[in-house]
């Protein structure tokens, strides 16, 4: 069953300039999908597309098969919402933002507020406008799951934090996923975060879909190629069906291929005659910045 | 069940998960009949998502390293001792394919590179 859906999602902020340039893919139940992408590369339009805050100006969204600009309520129920920007309300306590959410879900699950509670160390009495960056993301991510939601959104939902106010985030997503099987859909520059996550990347560029693959599958067909400079190669490379970007740096042409380091070897060897290049595995962190970079 | 898992180094954390298990079954550290920590439990130990467990268990139990039965936590299987063996070796055969590359990429002759892993193993015994 599919949760999540895009259907050549357009949208721009200014005419003539698509920040989304016709984005599809879409989200089955059970699914974690990273969203990937550099800053400016879609994902935050693509996700209040999702939730319904922005509508699409080409291209249908669809979310449990509804629309979430004419179903917002319906949608919001089943969903859990986190962003980097997301501001709560400062005159609240913890304690009444959490009641406030146990009475507008109906599924509002206590025991697993509470456990959170305990382990984010928050105070119900305190104020919310005194939390520091990471005490307002937990409580931001408490409220978004503690309802179970069939489908989780997080909008780069560890920016900003410490490395184990990220830990905690992702053990929280983890025991959701371990509880209810939720549909999760990310964004995150945290490559090592993904790498625990994900299940499935989807890579934007300029708007566009570059990427959208099973992490495995990935990590095991892509090959980084270092080779000498030459006149044209770069073009020659660029020109092979399973390469994802040339980089020129000073030590040689960086070739991301669709491969596995064998068969890059092969695969450039036999379409470009070259020999001595060197062929590697690339982390998760590497792809992104070759792949990135890649673009012409 | 102790396991690091090294983001960032271009394996699939599912691999990590089967190499590791794999060592520490030839190794001895999991005895045949040991119990295996549930996916819940490993995924939230680990913080990775379940199914990322859940997938390499699938793989180990299809290779003979851990046997589910019904109703009862997947366990470590018993082997026959010359299976135990041959897998002790692939082990070894695996950590030492990378060694292989490199003294062939550095071009060192074979008697020489085999006089220095046996230094090394000398000198290990020695210590231990």
């Amino acid at each position: 069953m599919t949760v999540l859906e895009f259907n050549d999602i357009r949208r721009a902020y200014r005419r003539g300039e698509n920040v989304l340039d016709g984005v599809s893919f879409g989200v089955g139940a059970g699914e974690v999908v990273g969203l990937l992408g550099r800053n400016g590369a879609g994902k935050t339009t693509l996700i209040r597309i999702a939730m319904g805050m922005i509508e699409p100006q080409d291209g249908e969204v669809r979310v449990f098969g509804m629309d979430p600009a004419r179903d917002p309520l319906e949608i919001k129920r089943r969903i859990g919402y986190v962003s980097e920007e997301q501001t709560l309300p400062g005159f609240m306590s913890i304690g009444d933002l959490i009641r406030l959410h146990r009475g507008l879900f109906p599924d509002w699950d206590d025991m697993m507020a509470e456990g959170l509670c305990d382990r984010y160390d928050l105070d119900w009495d305190k104020k919310v406008k005194t939390l520091s960056k990471g005490q307002a993301r937990q409580v931001a991510l408490l409220c978004a799951v503690s309802h179970k939601p069939e489908l989780l959104i997080l909008d780069e939902p560890a920016g900003g934090l410490d490395p184990a106010a990220r830990r905690d985030f992702l053990e929280t997503s983890i025991q959701l996923l371990n509880e209810t099987g939720s549909t999760i859909l990310f964004s995150s520059h945290h490559m090592s975060d993904v790498e625990r996550m994900a299940g499935r990347v989807v890579m934007l560029h300029n708007g566009k879909v570059l990427l959208d693959d099973p992490l495995d599958e990935l990590q095991e067909n892509m090959a980084v190629a270092i080779l000498p400079h030459a006149e044209g190669r770069a073009a020659e490379l660029q020109g092979m069906p399973e390469c994802l970007g040339v980089r020129d740096r000073i030590e040689g042409l960086h070739t991301v291929l669709r491969l596995d380091p064998a068969r890059a070897r092969t695969a450039v060897e036999d379409s470009l005659g070259v020999r001595d290049g060197r062929y590697d595995r690339l982390g998760l962190e590497e792809m992104f910045i070759e792949i990135a970079e890649g673009q012409s | 069940m102790f396991i690091v898992l090294s983001p960032n180094s271009g394996v699939p954390v599912y691999r990590q998960l089967i190499e590791q298990i794999r060592l520490q079954v030839a190794g001895g550290r999991l005895a045949p009949g040991d119990e295996m920590p549930s996916t819940r439990n490993l995924s939230a130990q680990l913080g990775v998502n379940p199914m990322t467990v859940s997938k390499a268990y699938t793989q180990l139990e299809r290779e003979g390293v851990l046997e589910r039965r019904p109703g009862r936590p997947l366990v470590v299987r018993a082997l026959p001792p010359d299976q135990a063996r041959t897998r002790k070796l692939e082990q070894v055969r695996e950590s030492l394919e990378g060694a292989v590359t490199t003294i062939r990429q550095l071009d060192v002759p074979t008697d020489e590179a085999l006089r220095l892993l046996r230094e090394m193993l000398e000198r290990q015994s020695e210590e231990t």
